[in-house]
């Protein structure tokens, strides 16, 4: 349903006067992957390594540079402002912060509304039918409509989230982090209201997190960012079983478990992650490799298959 | 289906709430309406043209001249009326009666002996003390100081609120289109504001008296509004910059919002909050440019009644005290009033204060 190529996200910074480029951030840099209807793809790295700069850059919220996002085959970043209107309802955002991307100064009716408003989509009567629909789908009761964000629960506010990017049934979401500002213990129901809807509704989601065990839970497939690129790719099972990347076996060892059998050698990494100003050329997690060598050095990591649905970017991904 | 609805408070309601807690404020708000009462009634209040009257067997309204001299219907100039209404209306018509404002005498001129029956004049000199009949002294014409502080009320307001809604309108429009917009657009507007800036507006309002024949009370206003809005549109500028980034507006986007929308429903009523404040000391310093220039005898309201021309006429007639004191006080009071308007909303509307809870 969705396929991305050679997508490239940079930021470009300006300095002095005249406001002339100076360097890029190059905060998407070459990502490409592929997500069936109905699947779900968790995009995991650390903070800064352009997860959530991928999921907006899909949606055009923030311009690609270069590259393709195909949603059912047409090209949705070369695409005419009239023509992505609608095809605004099939694809939707959820954002890390829920309270940050509501307005203040509206009712949660008009909150979630106001997409059905912005589509031209049904009567007012109609609206109001599907609006209350949506809000028991997401568990909250009719009494919220006429209150403000600032009156919910964390928790709260992020059903409501998920209840305006629903109201216009989209097929495919982009999940930017939806628990991470939560409490642990909202963080469950939350994720449980995420998979039934899935089931529910035949969602296809992107889920950008950085909390592993949550991806693992919740994806059919993983993939690894680090520095603006994917460097591994592959089944849930299979990534957690079978890490080939350094440094997702570096992030995997991180995970705290209580499981003794599934307990290992902490693989601590040194160093911080190089700026994407300027990245390392040819591999991009080198320097802080525990298993670089020369070549690392010298020539850009192929993207080895390891088995089927499994990549991974690595000299040594086969070792 | 039948939920109980909780109508909760928006945003003003709660502003509202938490101005209120704050006694002075309050009372601040209470003058203010008082003063707005007041300008709005002046010519009922005291005055010499009869607030209603029949004259020669129709229905006039003389008082409104005190508002404009061409509402003063033509009639009564035409008979040679519109002074000492009381004694001449009888004389040209036994059968007409009036009803007069509250307290007869006048901010325009003076009241003397005989006009009405019974009523002795102003006295005149230095000899117009506070007294029953002039509670604020008169000047040293014979004009009644109350009258004129209550008929300059309206030239204070006036100038106030349409040089601070001029103000607004101008620095909300720019700057909204610089922050939104951003790029050249930014760099031309955020040019023009520092270029305003620079402008001080006594001495654009000394050269425009100058050079125009016949200076009115809107030229004073226009040029306290026309350079008076940067202030206001850096403030607007940086809203929309801030706020043209934040996750809601990204939000709407991904719902496919307008731009239109996204300004005027999602940008603007959150970037209004932090200029209430600055339009409300807006309003304390225009009346305070406007008595300032009566005073010097420059304003275009030299001819008017205003506060600032008994002020001036104190400072030629340093012994008659009343003359500096009421007009003194009652400016004091009304730009005290404004600022500690100002100040109550900006702490009501404070989001350190306000939290998220």
């Amino acid at each position: 349903m969705l396929q991305v190529k050679n997508l490239k996200t940079w930021f470009p910074i300006r300095r002095g006067l005249f406001q002339h480029t100076v360097g890029h951030v190059q905060a998407v840099d070459d990502v490409s992957f592929a997500l069936r209807a109905g699947e779900t793809l968790g995009l995991v790295g650390e903070s800064g390594c352009g997860k959530t700069t991928t999921g907006r850059s899909l949606l055009r919220l923030i311009p690609a540079t270069s590259g393709e996002v195909l949603f059912d085959g047409k090209d949705v970043l070369q695409m005419p402002e009239s023509e992505m209107k609608p095809l605004r309802r099939d694809m939707q955002i959820v954002f890390q912060d829920p309270y940050g991307s509501m307005n203040p100064r509206m009712t949660i009716r008009s909150i979630v509304e106001e997409g059905l408003i912005v589509q031209r989509i049904g009567t007012p009567r109609e609206r109001e039918a599907r609006v209350r629909e949506v809000i028991h789908k997401v568990g909250l009761e009719d009494s919220c409509l006429n209150r403000y964000p600032h009156e919910f629960s964390g928790g709260q506010r992020q059903r409501i989230c998920i209840a305006r990017a629903l109201v216009l049934q989209p097929r495919f979401m982009v999940l930017d982090e939806p628990i991470s500002a939560l409490d642990v213990s909202i963080q469950s129901q939350i994720i449980n209201l995420l998979v039934a809807l899935r089931e529910e509704m035949g969602l296809t989601y992107l889920f950008i997190s950085h909390d592993l065990s949550v991806v693992e839970y919740l994806s059919d497939r993983v993939a690894v960012m680090y520095l603006g690129q994917i460097i591994e790719t592959a089944s849930s099972e299979e990534l957690y079983a079978n890490p080939r990347h350094p440094y997702t076996q570096a992030l995997l060892s991180s995970i705290p478990t209580m499981d003794e059998t599934r307990r290992q050698k902490r693989i601590i990494l040194h160093g911080d992650v190089p700026s994407p100003v300027n990245p390392p050329p040819h591999c991009r997690f080198c320097p802080r490799c525990p298993k670089a060598q020369e070549i690392c050095r010298r020539e850009t990591p192929p993207v080895v298959q390891i088995s089927d649905g499994h990549t991974a970017k690595c000299h040594f991904a086969n070792q | 289906m039948e939920t109980e609805e909780i109508r909760s408070r928006g945003y003003w309601a709660e502003t509202w709430l938490r101005f209120r807690r704050r006694k002075l404020a309050m009372l601040a708000l209470g003058y203010v309406l008082f003063m707005g009462l007041v300008a709005l009634f002046s010519p009922a209040i005291v005055g010499t043209k009869p607030v209603v009257c029949q004259y020669k067997g129709k229905i006039y309204f003389p008082c409104m001249g005190y508002f404009n001299a061409r509402w003063e219907n033509a009639i009564f100039f035409q008979d040679g009326i519109a002074q000492r209404y009381p004694v001449q209306l009888k004389e040209k018509d036994p059968e007409s009666w009036a009803i007069y404002p509250l307290w007869y005498n006048d901010a325009m001129r003076r009241v003397v002996d005989d006009e009405m029956p019974g009523r002795p004049g102003n006295p005149s000199g230095d000899l117009g003390k506070p007294s029953w009949m002039n509670p604020f002294g008169t000047t040293f014409y014979g004009y009644d100081v109350a009258a004129i502080m209550i008929h300059g009320t309206r030239i204070a307001l006036l100038v106030g609120f349409v040089s601070t809604g001029i103000t607004a309108v101008i620095g909300i429009v720019l700057g909204a289109i610089a922050g939104y917009f951003g790029g050249w657009v930014d760099m031309l507007l955020s040019r023009l504001i520092e270029l305003v800036m620079c402008i001080p507006t006594l001495v654009l309002i000394l050269a425009f008296i100058a050079i125009v024949e016949r200076p009115q009370i809107w030229h004073t206003m226009a040029i306290i509004g026309i350079t008076g809005w940067p202030g206001i549109a850096r403030l607007i500028r940086g809203e929309f910059i801030k706020l043209k980034q934040s996750e809601y507006v990204t939000a709407a986007r991904a719902l496919g919002t307008g731009q239109f929308r996204i300004i005027f429903r999602h940008i603007l009523p959150n970037a209004l909050s932090p200029v209430v404040v600055p339009i409300s000391f807006g309003i304390a310093v225009a009346i305070l440019i406007e008595t300032g220039l009566s005073f010097l005898g420059i304003g275009a309201s030299v001819s008017s009644a205003s506060w600032g021309r008994v002020l001036s006429e104190g400072r030629a007639n340093l012994s008659m005290w009343w003359l500096t004191f009421f007009p003194g006080l009652t400016i004091f009071l009304t730009v005290l009033a404004y600022n500690l308007i100002g100040e109550a909303l900006q702490e009501a509307t404070d989001p350190r204060l306000r939290g998220r809870e």
